[in-house]
C-alpha cells in the first residue's frame, strides 16, 4: 500500500466522506425539484452554471419552473441534471434515437437537440407527467400489456413519440405506426409490442 | 404449485420502466456530483508527446485534468477485463502515455457541469507522435498468430469431402458490428457509507469489487457495484469499461463523485464490438443429402494485447449428423481496441456462413432445405459421442414450417412474385446456443405480512430476469408479485455473476426454485406439521415470527464449491455445453419471407417465424419478446449493420446512430414465435436452457437464404445492401 | 462547446440587429437540429446565438394567392401536414414527411432546412478523427476522395469536396422552381433555388448563397398544375429515419397522355439539389412508359463521376428516378 493512488484514497475516513457530503449538500441537491409543491415555482437551486446563463421561466409537467441555466446546456440535460427528471433518457445525443423524447406544447420533440433556453415561455410534459393522479396513462398500460420493452431504457421516449402519434393522427394503420414511430430506436427490438400496444391505446386518447 | 408451466404474465418491472422510473446508472440522484468528459485520441497508434491543457484549465467551472500522469499507478491486473477473463497483457488507457487504438481516452475533464466539461475536454490539446498501424486483417501491418484457438476434428474429414457426390466450398465474411444498446455507457463513483460505489450499466457488477479493487490497489470489500437495471447490455456490458477505473480514480483523487456518460461516438472505439470475419465452409453430402464430412475454418480480428478467443467452430458440428468434421479457428491481430461478446458471439456468425452453406448444399444435392435439415437431424454430438441433454431441433422445423406455410416455397428463385410485382422468397434456419449455468448466492425472505424479499445474482438488462424469478417464486410460493422486492445487479445485496452467455435463467430460476423449497421445508419444521394449502405468509404469522429467511448457494452441475468463491471475487466460471453425461444446447428454427423490389432492389422482412427449444418457458410474454428481439438482430445483421473502418485512419467511420444503420420500427413486420416447450430436468431442476441468444442464431441466415430464393443472387458477405442486388 | 450568449428575437429587424450587435461568432438559430447538432460535434463554434425560430408571423403558411408561401419559421411537420400541399403538391409534403423523424420535423424549419449542412462522415467526425475536409477545414484535403465513398455524390463532384447535400425538401423545391426569400442588412432580395446552392469547386466551405447576417425569411414556390402529378421517392439503407442514397423529385404537366414538361430533381447523390435537364428534356411529348422513364433515369446521369464504393448509386439514381416517373405519372389516372 505505498503507491501515490493508494495514499490518496485510504486515508479517507468515514467523518471525511460525510464531511465532504455535507460540503456538498450545501451547493445543492438535483433532486429537490420533484417535490417542490404544485401552487410553488420551482426556482433551481443554487446548482453552479458555467459560462454565460440565460433566464427560464416555463412549466414542467403543469408546475411552473424557473431557472438560470448555460445557455448552451440542452433541454434534456436540464430536466435530467438540474430538475431531477430523468425519465427522459440520453440514447444518442444527436437526435438519432428518440429516447430524450418530451412534448413541447403538445407536440414530441427529440429534447438533446432543443436548447433549454428555447423552453421559455413554453409547456414542456415529460413521462413523468403524464399518469393520471390514480394511475397508468393508457398507453403506459398498453405497453405493459403488450410487453411493448425489454430492458425499458428507450421506453419513457417510445411512450411519449406514442401518446403523440396517436394524437397526430398517425396510428391509423400499422404501416402509419411503425412509419411513425421509426424515430424511436429499441435496440432489444421491441417493435411489434410497441405497434400493438399503439393500436390498443389509440382509441381510447383524442386526438390532437 | 398449481400454476401452469407455462404462464403469461406481466413482466414484474414493466411497471417502473412505463413509468420512467426505473433508475439507470446515469439516473442516480447524487449530491454534488462532478461531471466528466473524456479527449479520445485522434491517432490510431502511437505516443503522447505533450499536452497541453492550459487552455482547459481556464474553462470555467473546470475543476481538474486529469492525464495518464495522474493515472499512471493504475495496474493492469488479469481481472482488469472482467469478463474476459482471457489471457492478455491488456491495455488500460491513461496508464501511460502509449495509445493502442484511435479514440481511447487520453485526457479526463472533470468539472462542475457537464457543459464545462465538455468545453474543457475540446480544449485539451495532445501532442502525438504516431507510428505505422493496421485496423483491418486484410492489411499490411496485420498478425496472424501461428496456432489456432480451437480445433474440433471427428474422422478423415478432407477425404470424405473428396469423395463426396456433392461438395460445397465456400466462403463467407462478416463484418464488424457494434452493440449500441441504447444506453450509453455510463460511469458514476462516489462515496457513500464509507466504500466507493460504481453505478455503472453493467452486466458484472462484481467485476468492479473484483477488477477495479485489484487496479486501484484496494480492497474488495470497499467497492461496490450497482446495477438495478442495465439499459440493454448484448455482452457490451460484460465487464470493466475502459473509462470505469478513470472515474473511480478521479474520484477518489478529487474526494467528490464524478459522472461520466461516455459520448456515444467515443463508445464505439472505447467499448467491445463484434469482430471482423471470414469462414470457409466445405459440405460433402451423398446423394440423398446424408452430410459425410463438414470441414470449417474461420479467422477474426482482435486486438494486440487481448485475449479474445476465436469460437466460432464450437456450435456448427453440433448441429447435425456429421459423419466427420475438421474445423479450426484463428486470429488475427490489429490496431483497435479488443473485441468482445455480442449477442451470440460466434454462433451467429457461424451460423449464418454454416446455415447459409446448408442452403447452398441443399440446392445442389436437389433437397428441400427442410428436408436436409431433417436428414441429418441427430440425437448425439458427432465429436465428443455425447448424447444431447434435449434436442427438439426437429419439431421446431416442422411446427415451424406450418406455422410459415413453407409448402408454398418454390426452390427456384424468383418463382414468387407479389401482387405489387416484388419478388418474394422464403428461407430457412437453424440454430443452437450452449445451455449454461453459473453459481449463485441467494437470499429469500418471507414477511408474515405477504411481502417477501429475495437477493441473489443476476443483472436485469431487458431479458426479464425479475419475471424469472417471480415465476418460480410464485410457482413454489404462491407469492403476490406486487409484493416481491428483487434486489440484483447489487453487489451490496448478492455476489454477482456476469450475467451473459443465456447463463441467466438457467442459474437464477433453480436458485430462487430452491430457495423457495428451503424456505417451504424450514416453515414446515416451524409449524411442525407439512405446510397447508394456505398462503405461506398466514401461516408464517401463526408462527408469531415476523419473517423468515433462508440462504442458498447454487452450484451448477459439474461443478465445486470453489465457484462460490470465484463467483464472490467476480471471476467468470460457467458450464456447459459440455457435461459429464451429456452436451446441452437451446435450439431454434427461423423462416423468414422476404419481398425484394424488383427495380430499387429493396430488400423487406415481411414475416419470420421462429420456433425454439429452450427448455421450459418461464414466462411466454417475456420469451416471447426476446425471440422477437433475436429476430430483430438477425434482421439487422443480415441487411444492415457494419462497422466501418478507413485503413488510412483506423477506428470507426460510422460512429453514430445515423451512420450504424440499426432496424427502425418501419424495418420490422410480423414476427410470429411459438416454443416447444418441454423441460429439460437433465440441465437443472427448472428444466431450463437459455433463449436470448438462440434466438439471434440463424435468424439472419434464414434471411439471407430468403434473399436468395428471391433473387437468385448468393451474396455471400454481410450486411446485404441495395447495391449486392442491383 | 464554448460558452455562447443566446437572444431570442422577435422581429426580422430585432433578429439582424442582435446578430449585427454580438459581432464576430455570431449565427442564427432557427429549429437548431444542424446547427446544435454539429456544436455538439465541434464542428460549428458559434460564440453567439440568435434565435429566430418565434419571429413575428415567420410560421405563415399562405396557399391562397399565385404562389405557395412557406414562412422560414413554419415546421416542417405543419408543411407536411398542410392540406393543400398533401392534395396539390404531394411531391412537397412527402419530401418533407421522408425527412428524419418526426421529433426533429416537429423542431425543424422549412427555411432552416435549406441550410442543412453535409452528413459526409469525415466532415462530421470531428473529434474522434479530425479527417482532412475542406469543408470543415478549408485546404486541409478531402479524406472522402479514396476513402470510404458508399456515400458520397457522383454529380457535381470536384477534386476537392465530394459531399452530398443531403436534403430532401430543397431537391423538392429545386423541381418545383421555388424561390427563397431573403433579408439583410441592406434589405430583401429573392434568389432562385437554382442559383442557392453553390457546387463545391475549389470552395466546399461556401455552401449556400447567403451574406453573413441575412437570414431566409420564406419560401416560395409557383402554383402550377403539374404539382398533382407529382411525388417524392427517397431510396435509403432503411425504411424510414434515414437519409437518402439516391432520390428523385418529379412533377408531370401534361397533355392528355403526353408530358408536356417535366420538372426533375435528384437527392442523396450530387452535391447539391441536382435540376436534370437532360432528363425532363428526354421526357418531353412523350408519352409514359417504363422504358422511357428509365432512358430518362440514366440520361440523368450521364455525367456522373462514381468513386470507388458508390457506383451503384448510378444505376440505383437512375431507377429511383424512373420509379418516380412512373408513380408521378399514374396519379393521372
Amino acid at each position: 500500500m505505498t503507491d501515490p493512488q493508494d495514499t490518496q484514497f485510504l486515508p479517507l475516513t468515514r467523518r471525511q466522506v460525510l464531511e465532504a457530503g455535507t460540503v456538498v449538500s450545501a451547493s445543492g441537491m438535483i433532486s429537490t425539484a420533484t417535490a417542490q409543491a404544485q401552487t410553488q415555482v420551482t426556482t433551481s437551486p443554487s446548482l453552479p452554471e458555467n459560462g454565460t446563463t440565460v433566464h427560464i421561466a416555463c412549466r414542467v409537467n403543469g408546475q411552473p419552473t424557473a431557472i438560470d441555466i448555460d445557455a448552451r446546456a440542452s433541454l434534456l440535460d436540464m430536466l435530467r441534471e438540474r430538475l431531477g427528471l430523468v425519465g427522459a433518457k440520453k440514447g444518442c445525443d444527436h437526435g438519432q434515437c428518440g429516447a430524450c423524447t418530451v412534448h413541447i406544447g403538445g407536440r414530441r420533440i427529440a429534447s438533446c437537440l432543443t436548447l433549454a433556453a428555447k423552453v421559455n415561455g413554453r409547456e414542456v410534459t415529460t413521462i413523468e407527467g403524464i399518469g393520471s393522479a390514480d394511475g397508468l396513462h393508457p398507453m403506459q398500460q398498453a405497453f405493459i400489456d403488450h410487453d411493448a420493452l425489454q430492458c425499458g431504457y428507450c421506453t419513457p421516449g417510445q411512450i411519449m413519440a406514442a401518446i403523440a402519434c396517436v394524437k397526430e393522427g398517425h396510428a391509423s394503420t400499422p404501416e402509419d405506426i411503425r412509419e411513425y414511430m421509426s424515430g424511436n430506436i429499441c435496440r432489444c427490438g421491441a417493435y411489434v409490442g410497441i405497434v400493438a400496444a399503439i393500436e390498443q391505446a389509440a382509441p381510447q386518447i383524442e386526438r390532437g | 404449485m398449481t400454476q401452469e408451466r407455462t404462464a403469461d404474465r406481466p413482466r414484474v418491472d414493466a411497471y417502473e420502466k412505463v413509468l420512467g422510473r426505473a433508475l439507470y446508472a446515469a439516473d442516480q440522484p447524487i449530491a454534488g456530483l462532478l461531471h466528466a468528459m473524456t479527449v479520445p485520441a485522434t491517432i490510431a497508434k502511437g505516443r503522447i508527446e505533450a499536452i497541453d491543457a492550459t487552455a482547459a484549465q481556464n474553462v470555467r467551472g473546470v475543476v481538474r485534468i486529469f492525464t495518464h500522469e495522474d493515472f499512471s499507478q493504475i495496474k493492469t491486473t488479469p481481472a482488469a477485463r472482467g469478463a474476459y477473463g482471457q489471457p492478455g497483457k491488456g491495455h488500460q488507457p491513461m496508464t501511460s502515455p502509449v495509445v493502442r487504438h484511435r479514440g481511447e481516452p487520453v485526457a479526463l475533464v472533470v468539472a462542475d457541469t457537464l457543459e464545462a466539461a465538455i468545453e474543457g475536454a475540446e480544449a485539451v490539446k495532445v501532442r502525438y507522435a504516431p507510428e505505422p498501424f493496421s485496423a483491418r486483417m486484410e492489411d499490411e501491418l496485420a498478425s496472424p498468430e501461428a496456432q489456432p484457438d480451437r480445433q474440433l476434428s471427428s474422422g478423415d474429414a478432407e477425404a470424405a469431402f473428396a469423395a463426396a457426390d456433392h461438395r460445397i466450398d465456400v466462403e463467407y465474411l462478416h463484418p464488424q458490428q457494434h452493440h449500441n444498446p441504447i444506453e450509453l455507457i455510463s460511469t458514476t463513483a462516489a462515496f457513500e457509507d464509507g466504500e466507493l460505489r460504481i453505478y455503472e450499466g453493467t452486466q458484472a457488477a462484481s467485476a468492479f469489487a473484483g477488477g477495479l479493487a485489484g487496479m486501484m490497489g484496494l480492497e474488495p470489500t470497499r467497492l461496490r457495484g450497482v446495477s438495478p437495471y442495465t439499459g440493454g447490455g448484448f455482452g457490451q456490458k460484460n465487464g470493466i469499461q475502459e473509462q470505469s477505473v478513470l472515474v473511480a480514480s478521479a474520484a477518489a483523487l478529487l474526494r467528490r463523485p464524478v459522472k461520466l456518460v461516455m459520448p456515444r461516438g467515443q463508445l464505439f472505439h472505447t467499448a467491445s464490438y463484434r469482430p471482423r470475419s471470414r469462414h470457409r465452409v466445405r459440405l460433402g453430402a451423398d446423394g440423398q443429402g446424408r452430410l459425410l464430412a463438414g470441414l470449417y475454418e474461420t479467422v477474426q480480428q482482435n486486438s494486440r494485447y487481448d485475449g479474445f478467443a476465436c469460437d466460432h467452430g464450437a456450435n456448427p458440428p453440433r448441429m447435425y449428423g456429421y459423419h466427420t468434421w475438421q474445423g479450426n479457428d484463428r486470429i488475427v491481430r490489429v490496431d483497435t481496441q479488443t473485441p468482445g461478446h455480442q449477442r451470440a458471439p460466434h454462433e451467429h456468425p457461424a451460423s449464418y456462413a454454416t446455415e447459409c452453406a446448408m442452403d447452398e448444399l441443399a440446392e445442389a444435392v436437389g433437397m428441400d432445405p427442410v428436408e436436409l435439415r431433417l436428414a441429418n437431424d441427430a440425437q448425439s454430438d458427432p465429436i465428443t459421442g455425447k448424447p444431447y441433454s434435449s434436442r427438439h431441433l426437429a419439431g421446431c422445423l416442422r411446427r415451424g414450417a406450418e406455422m410459415f406455410d413453407w409448402s408454398r416455397r418454390i426452390a427456384d428463385p424468383g418463382a414468387l412474385v407479389a401482387d405489387n410485382g416484388d419478388l418474394i422468397g422464403l428461407g430457412v434456419a437453424c440454430g443452437s446456443y450452449k445451455g449454461s449455468m453459473t453459481a449463485t448466492v441467494t437470499t429469500l425472505r418471507l414477511f408474515a405480512s405477504g411481502r417477501c424479499e429475495i437477493a441473489t445474482s443476476g443483472h436485469e438488462m431487458g431479458q426479464g430476469i425479475r419475471s424469472v424469478i417471480a415465476a418460480e417464486l410464485i410457482e413454489i410460493l404462491g407469492v403476490d408479485p406486487a409484493k416481491l422486492d428483487i434486489h440484483i445487479g447489487d453487489t451490496g445485496h448478492a455476489p454477482q455473476h456476469i450475467t451473459a452467455g443465456s447463463w441467466g435463467t438457467g442459474s437464477v430460476a433453480p436458485a430462487a426454485r430452491s430457495a423457495a423449497m428451503k424456505l417451504r421445508e424450514e416453515l414446515s419444521v416451524l409449524t411442525g406439521a407439512p405446510l397447508s394449502e394456505e398462503p405461506v405468509h398466514v401461516q408464517l404469522a401463526r408462527t408469531r415470527r415476523p419473517s423468515l429467511e433462508v440462504t442458498v448457494n447454487t452450484i451448477p452441475l459439474g461443478k465445486d464449491a470453489q465457484i462460490i468463491e470465484q463467483l464472490r471475487r467476480g471471476i467468470p466460471s460457467t458450464t456447459g455445453p459440455e457435461y459429464p453425461d451429456f452436451m446441452a444446447f437451446s435450439w431454434i428454427a427461423h423462416f423468414a419471407e422476404v419481398h425484394v423490389e424488383r427495380s430499387t432492389a429493396r430488400v423487406r422482412v415481411k414475416r419470420v417465424v421462429s420456433v425454439a427449444d429452450c427448455g421450459r418457458v418461464m414466462n411466454r410474454r417475456t420469451a416471447e419478446s426476446q425471440v422477437r428481439g433475436g429476430v430483430v438482430w438477425g434482421i439487422g445483421a443480415a441487411l444492415r449493420e457494419a462497422g466501418e473502418t478507413d485503413p488510412r485512419f483506423g477506428g470507426v467511420l460510422n460512429n453514430d446512430l445515423a451512420e450504424y444503420v440499426v432496424p427502425v420500427n418501419a424495418d420490422i413486420g410480423a414476427i410470429d414465435v411459438d416454443f416447444i416447450d418441454q423441460p429439460d430436468f437433465k440441465l437443472n431442476m427448472s428444466g431450463v436452457k437459455g433463449l436470448g441468444e438462440v434466438a439471434m442464431v440463424g435468424a439472419a441466415a434464414a434471411v439471407v437464404n430468403a434473399v436468395y430464393n428471391a433473387t437468385g443472387r448468393r451474396i455471400r458477405h454481410l450486411p446485404i445492401r441495395i447495391e449486392d442486388l442491383l | 462547446m464554448r460558452s455562447l450568449s443566446y437572444v431570442q428575437a422577435k422581429t426580422v429587424r430585432e433578429a439582424i440587429e442582435a446578430y449585427a450587435a454580438a459581432g464576430e461568432g455570431a449565427r442564427y438559430i432557427a429549429g437548431g437540429t444542424t446547427l446544435y447538432d454539429l456544436m455538439k460535434l465541434g464542428v460549428e463554434r458559434p460564440a453567439h446565438l440568435v434565435d429566430i425560430a418565434s419571429l413575428e408571423g415567420a410560421d405563415r403558411i399562405d396557399t391562397s394567392g399565385d404562389v405557395l408561401f412557406f414562412g422560414a419559421g413554419a415546421l416542417m411537420a405543419d408543411v407536411a401536414e398542410n392540406d393543400v400541399v398533401r392534395r396539390d403538391y404531394p411531391v412537397l409534403a412527402e419530401s418533407l414527411s421522408k425527412a428524419a423523424s418526426q421529433q426533429l420535423r416537429n423542431m425543424a424549419t422549412v427555411g432552416g432546412n435549406l441550410l442543412q449542412r453535409t452528413r459526409c462522415p469525415y466532415f462530421r467526425n470531428g473529434a474522434i478523427g479530425a479527417y482532412p475536409c475542406n469543408k470543415r477545414a478549408p485546404g486541409s484535403g478531402c479524406a472522402a476522395i479514396g476513402g470510404l465513398d458508399r456515400g458520397q455524390a457522383v454529380l457535381g463532384i470536384s477534386n476537392a469536396c465530394t459531399a452530398v447535400s443531403p436534403g430532401d425538401w430543397p431537391v423538392a423545391l429545386t423541381a418545383m422552381d421555388a424561390t427563397v426569400e431573403i433579408q439583410g442588412p441592406a434589405g430583401p432580395r429573392s434568389v432562385p433555388i437554382a442559383e442557392f446552392y453553390r457546387l463545391p469547386g475549389d470552395t466546399p466551405h461556401l455552401e449556400f448563397e447567403i451574406e453573413a447576417g441575412e437570414i431566409v425569411t420564406g419560401i416560395s414556390v409557383p402554383k402550377t398544375e403539374a404539382g398533382r402529378n407529382s411525388t417524392y421517392l427517397k431510396v435509403r439503407d432503411r425504411e424510414s429515419y434515414a437519409f437518402a442514397l439516391a432520390s428523385a423529385a418529379v412533377a408531370l404537366a401534361m397533355d392528355g397522355d403526353h408530358i408536356r414538361q417535366a420538372n426533375i430533381a435528384l437527392g442523396g447523390v450530387a452535391t447539391r439539389p441536382w435540376r436534370a435537364r437532360e432528363a425532363e428534356a428526354l421526357l418531353n411529348l412523350r408519352t409514359i412508359e417504363p422504358d422511357i422513364a428509365l432512358a430518362a433515369g440514366r440520361a440523368a446521369f450521364a455525367d456522373a463521376r462514381p468513386g470507388e464504393h458508390n457506383a451503384f448509386k448510378i444505376e440505383l439514381g437512375a431507377r429511383t428516378l424512373a420509379d418516380a416517373i412512373m408513380t408521378a405519372g399514374r396519379k393521372m389516372q
